[in-house]
């Protein structure tokens, strides 16, 4: 199998380099060319900015918003890169890190919420407090019946 | 020829008798006019001649814009004057310099009055203490010496603009009391926004340099006439307008978005123009823009995919049928 890496060369290039001492980040503009390929994906592309920026985690390294221009050969998104893991987890907003693997999503039943939504519609203040006893009362009479 | 001659000169002084006799109680009418003016005039002078005999109107240490229209006034006096003798001794005025003067010194008076109108209220003010000063002088000085310092403070004080002589064409207390201030409405003013016109000149400007470049009419006949080769442009495909309009705004608006870090959300209009652009430039739809009456005639309607549009078409058709029908059941 020939490796399609080497059939079409794949080129990185920064723009609007930025050193964000207030995130402790670095963030730029990603443009990469990539002639006779839909895109590439993300994580070939934090590879290669490993290699290029010389960065130990590559979990660190954050691209997102990729965008095909028209005709293909060239996408452009946005990339930033961590100083540490720390900051990385303090500063993403929580899909980011999903993607990356440093968190993990909360599958929450869509149904459940909205009815409890609906419940606390009902009533009216601080009462909201007493309205999770119901729920337990509701589940409790569930469990019996089982 | 003598008889004829003696004639002549009959008919000519009957002709100056006539005149004569028209004329008379004209001109002795101006006469006696004449005579009541200089007589009045005789007197004035007389007095003020007097006067200044007497040094009773000393102009040394007067205002000196007074003190040259003096000069001016009497100039032209004295240029009437002459000019009336010489009237009335019968010479000819053609010509001669002193009609020049008048007239020069009139133009001067004419010209000076209006800056005479705005100097009036301190000429006014500045004669009426003197006219005190003098006559304080006159009655008393050793025990006026104190007050005529203090009240020369005053009369300094005095010559500074007087609020209260303004006459406020509208009361203060009369208008609304919302607490905005409404200006008063007495005179159409012309609000010139100075900044809004010379936008719209640039506007204007920058349109047609635009309509000269891109109108192709215009261009060809601007180049027509600059003697230009004609210019052949692609109007098909990847140069129609519209794909070169589309993709002038992504441009833009991807500049703006590496500017700000961040992407506008696309949205569904977006992504249809983008696929139907796609399409337009993948296949050969765009040759055939402008043959649509031709093709149509000789396929007999048998028209190229036009993807969402027939069905958007259909959708319509549809549902003003269901309407129609529904209305027509609404009746019965």
């Amino acid at each position: 199998m020939a490796d399609s890496k080497a059939a079409a060369a794949v080129t990185l290039r920064t723009r609007k380099f930025m050193t964000n001492r207030l995130l402790s980040r670095k963030q730029f503009v990603l443009e990469v060319i990539h002639p006779g390929r839909a895109n590439v994906s993300k994580a070939e592309l934090k590879e290669r900015l490993a290699k290029l920026y010389e960065v130990k985690e590559s979990n660190c390294i954050f691209v997102f918003k990729f965008r095909t221009h028209f005709g293909g050969g060239k996408s452009t998104g946005f990339g930033l890169i961590y100083d540490n893991l720390e900051a990385a987890k303090k500063f993403e907003p929580k899909y980011r890190l999903i993607r990356n693997g440093l968190a993990t999503k909360v599958e929450k039943s869509r149904k459940q919420m909205k009815e409890r939504k609906n419940r606390a519609k009902k009533i009216r203040g601080v009462k909201k407090v007493r309205s999770n006893h119901k729920m337990l009362k509701m589940h409790m009479s569930k469990l019996i019946l089982v | 020829m003598a008889a004829a001659f003696a004639t002549a000169e009959a008919n000519d002084e009957r002709k100056e008798e006539i005149l004569v006799r028209d004329d008379a109680p004209k001109l002795l009418a101006a006469l006696k006019e004449m005579k009541d003016g200089l007589d009045l005039v005789r007197s004035k002078v007389e007095a003020i001649t007097r006067k200044v005999r007497e040094n009773q109107l000393p102009t040394a240490n007067g205002i000196g814009y007074l003190e040259a229209k003096n000069h001016l006034l009497l100039g032209y006096c004295q240029d009437i004057v002459y000019y009336l003798l010489r009237k009335a001794k019968g010479l000819s005025v053609d010509g001669h310099p002193v009609v020049r003067s008048l007239v020069e010194i009139r133009l001067f008076l004419e010209k000076i009055r209006p800056i005479d109108k705005k100097a009036e209220y301190q000429i006014q003010k500045l004669t009426s203490a003197a006219d005190v000063a003098s006559a304080r002088e006159k009655g008393g000085n050793a025990k006026d010496k104190g007050k005529g310092e203090h009240s020369d403070e005053e009369d300094l004080l005095k010559y500074r603009p007087n609020p209260d002589m303004m006459d406020t064409k509208s009361a203060p207390d009369g208008q609304d009391n919302d607490g905005v201030y409404r200006p008063p409405k007495f005179m159409p003013t012309i609000m010139d926004d100075e900044d809004k016109r010379r936008k719209q000149d640039s506007r204007r400007d920058k349109a047609i340099a635009r309509m000269a470049t891109e109108n192709p009419y215009i261009k060809e006949i601007i180049d027509d006439a600059a003697d230009r080769p004609e210019e052949w442009k692609e109007t098909v495909g990847d140069e129609s307008r519209e794909f070169v309009k589309y993709m002038r705004q992504r441009e833009e608006q991807e500049k703006q978005e590496e500017e700000l870090f961040t992407r506008a959300p696309v949205t569904k209009r977006d992504k249809q123009m983008e696929k139907r652009i796609r399409r337009q430039l993948n296949g050969l739809g765009g040759l055939t823009d402008g043959f649509d009456l031709g093709m149509n005639m000789l396929f007999d309607g048998d028209k190229e995919d036009d993807g969402g549009s027939s069905k958007s078409r259909g959708k319509s058709g549809s549902r003003k049928k269901h309407m129609k029908s529904s209305k027509k059941r609404k009746r019965h």
